[in-house]
């Protein structure tokens, strides 16, 4: 299962660890929300495989900025996320990555469908979870 | 903040004073060797970081699960951004509840107007309007008691009139968006995956529906330019697509359907420049489209 909207309630095949990598995707979360930004409560989740990222299709809204933040609950693995456009140009204003949670941010120019690439750079498990939430403001 | 990283050329350092020994001369080169290297070894780090500047989404492999993956925006994040452009019209389209919704038609047909009342929700927040909220708090129960997922709103309910009570519009538009949530959540549990794509879908409608009214009344390109959700407009309409047969030949799928189909184009052209004719087309559309969900005995 690479990528499907996620509820608190789903479970991952391996039971409980999608919730735990939400976590870290919330806890990244927190002095975004400080700031004002609102967290949705919807979410996407899964699990990759090292090495092959998977872009997600989503709609962004000019105006808004927007705080993607992804965590896994897979320690030691390195994770990221970030932004492109339809035509596949990176165009996110920040990044960073840390432990087991990654985040990106983007005042979008444009209204329009974007793409957040979620990777999976390296991990000891064949399949590593991961959960992407966000917010706006 | 994107890293930035430079290779330093290597300085040698001489003694300001006198001509340098030899031994200087050699510590200052090893000294100047070391920085040399950790700079490339810290560049190094710092670009196998950093993201590729593009990439070919055709060369991904196709989102078998691409329907699953899209997440849609809730009414007030799309509010959020036109309430950017200047102090907007939303009394003007609150759309009064007349006391507490009346279910009708099957599960489908309440499952999308679950999900409008809900955006009927968001929009009579962006108005202030908490008699509004209140009734629509009372009509998001009894709609979800109709289809079984009482238990999972009930809380949010409460709490949407009791914020609506004291004006807390934030609480509110929170609870909204929680309520969404939990029902999505309920129907899945209840193998209702479909079921829960609709009210998904009726909030979209009636979403879409005040934002292109409101951006009518004063038109700007940037207003326009909001209603620009090709990805959006082809997730339900797969999601449709994907619907049992059964559900599929209702009535007022049917017309959802071909509403989509008119609206598609509307939407998807260009670069996202909407002209003021096809922003009042697309409210005309998702006005009838809410008014045939509303019907009864339909």
């Amino acid at each position: 299962m690479a990528a499907a909207l996620l509820h608190d309630g789903l479970q991952s095949a391996r039971g409980g660890t999608i919730v735990e990598a939400l976590s870290y995707a919330l806890e990244a979360a927190q002095p975004a929300v400080k700031e004002g930004f609102t967290v949705r409560e919807e979410r996407w989740g899964g699990d990759l495989a090292a090495g092959q990222p998977l872009p997600i299709p989503h709609q962004l809204f000019k105006g808004n900025d927007y705080w993607f933040w992804m965590g896994t609950d897979s320690k030691g693995a390195t994770i990221s996320v970030h932004i492109y456009d339809k035509n596949g140009k990176l165009v996110e204003d920040e990044f960073w990555q840390k432990g087991q949670k990654a985040a990106a941010k983007i005042r979008p120019k444009r209204t329009g469908t974007y793409y957040l690439l979620v990777e999976v750079e390296k991990s000891t498990e064949e399949r590593t979870v991961w959960s992407l939430a966000y917010g706006f403001r | 903040m994107l890293m930035s990283s430079k290779i330093m050329k290597p300085r040698f350092l001489y003694a300001r004073t006198g001509a340098a020994s030899a031994t200087q001369l050699h510590d200052a080169a090893k000294f100047a060797l070391k920085v040399c290297l950790s700079c490339v070894s810290l560049s190094s780090a710092l670009l196998a970081n950093q993201p590729a500047k593009s990439i070919v989404l055709k060369e991904f492999p196709k989102a078998t699960n691409l329907v699953e993956q899209v997440v849609v925006p809730v009414p007030s994040e799309v509010f959020s951004a036109l309430d950017k452009l200047g102090k907007q019209g939303w009394a003007e389209v609150v759309r009064p509840q007349k006391g507490v919704a009346s279910p009708s038609g099957g599960k489908e047909q309440i499952s999308l107007l679950l999900g409008i009342v809900i955006a009927d929700g968001f929009v009579a927040v962006e108005a202030e309007n908490a008699e509004e909220v209140k009734a629509i708090g009372n009509s998001v129960r009894t709609l979800a008691k109709t289809i079984g997922v009482e238990k999972a709103v009930s809380r949010r309910a409460n709490s949407i009139v009791e914020f609506a009570e004291k004006r807390r519009w934030v609480e509110v538009r929170k609870e909204l968006d929680l309520a969404l949530a939990d029902v999505r959540q309920a129907m899945q549990e209840l193998n209702s995956d479909s079921l829960a794509q609709l009210v998904s879908l009726g909030g979209w409608i009636r979403g879409t529906e005040a934002l292109s009214t409101v951006v009518s009344k004063s038109f700007s390109k940037d207003g326009a330019e909001l209603l620009y959700q090709p990805v959006l407009v082809e997730h339900f309409n797969l999601r449709l697509q994907a619907l049992p047969e059964v559900a599929k030949s209702l009535p007022v799928i049917a017309k959802i359907l071909a509403g989509l189909s008119e609206i598609q184009p509307l939407m998807g052209k260009g670069d996202g420049e909407i002209p003021v004719k096809a922003v009042a087309e697309i409210g005309r559309i998702c006005g009838e489209l809410v008014t045939a969900v509303s019907a009864k005995g339909l």
